[in-house]
């Protein structure tokens, strides 16, 4: 089959207009640093000097212990204030908090702040909200159970959005 | 001195007052105070939550604003992953 070169220059043509379009829409839109939903505006220009001011604030609200071990392991361990046997393991970095009873996995919460946070802010908005907000916060959490007896019978692996277990 | 902090994309943002001088009077702590509880109004009509921080203590849910709190931090609206 013979292709007619004004066809071959054509899809030239039309090849190189959708590369430059691509081109100028990665360097003129800025990437989303860390999810999907934020818009543009809302990210601050100097982020490293939003996650230094974070890191601050950080310190402020964090013990000694619980800093060291957010530093050295990549999390930190925030206690329930209504549930003795239960502790919340907050990532350092953005990621599922995971939920352990007597030291057993027993299910992963994902929470995040609507609007873009630093990350540093987002560690310290896990532990205020579970130690001063606990109810409301796991009201908001999609959850997923980590297996069929993490609970109790019937419980199932499940993954999906606020589904709590049969009573 | 106590202290007003929110949580944005930018870092905190702090309003700072002293509590002492409120008593006496003075203009520039009553003004503070008073742009602290304009923000922490505004801020919870938004779907933020404050709480009061003291070390060693767990953080506590803060529905009114005090000023004799020392260190109140309010964190934006929340939602599910």
């Amino acid at each position: 089959m013979i292709v007619p070169p004004d066809l071959v220059l054509v899809l030239i043509k039309v090849l190189l207009a959708t590369a430059a379009i691509v081109l100028l829409w990665r360097v003129l839109v800025r990437p989303v640093p860390y999810w999907g939903h934020e818009r543009p505006g809302d990210l601050p220009t100097d982020l490293q000097e939003a996650e230094r001011r974070a890191d601050s604030l950080l310190k402020d609200i964090l013990n000694e212990e619980e800093f060291q071990q957010l530093t050295r392991q990549g999390y930190l361990e925030v206690r329930s204030p209504s549930l003795p046997q239960r502790v919340y393991r907050v990532p350092r970095h953005q990621g599922v908090v995971k939920v352990y009873e007597k030291d057993r996995l027993i299910m992963y919460l994902c929470v995040q702040p609507v609007k873009f946070l630093p990350s540093g802010d987002v560690v310290a908005m896990h532990k205020l909200s579970i130690e001063g907000n606990e109810d409301q916060y796991l009201k908001l959490a999609n959850r997923w159970y980590s297996s069929p007896n993490a609970l109790g019978a019937g419980m199932g692996v499940w993954g999906g959005r606020r589904r709590d277990p049969p009573a | 001195m106590a202290q007003l902090r929110i949580m944005s994309s930018r870092g905190d943002k702090t309003v700072t007052w002293d509590a002492e001088k409120i008593d006496l009077g003075d203009p520039e702590a009553v003004a503070a105070v008073r742009e602290a509880e304009r923000i922490f109004n505004e801020e919870r009509a938004r779907g933020a939550t404050a709480f009061k921080v003291e070390p060693g203590k767990p953080a506590e849910r803060l529905d009114n604003f005090d000023k004799t709190v020392e260190q109140t931090v309010i964190v934006p609206r929340i939602a599910g992953g």
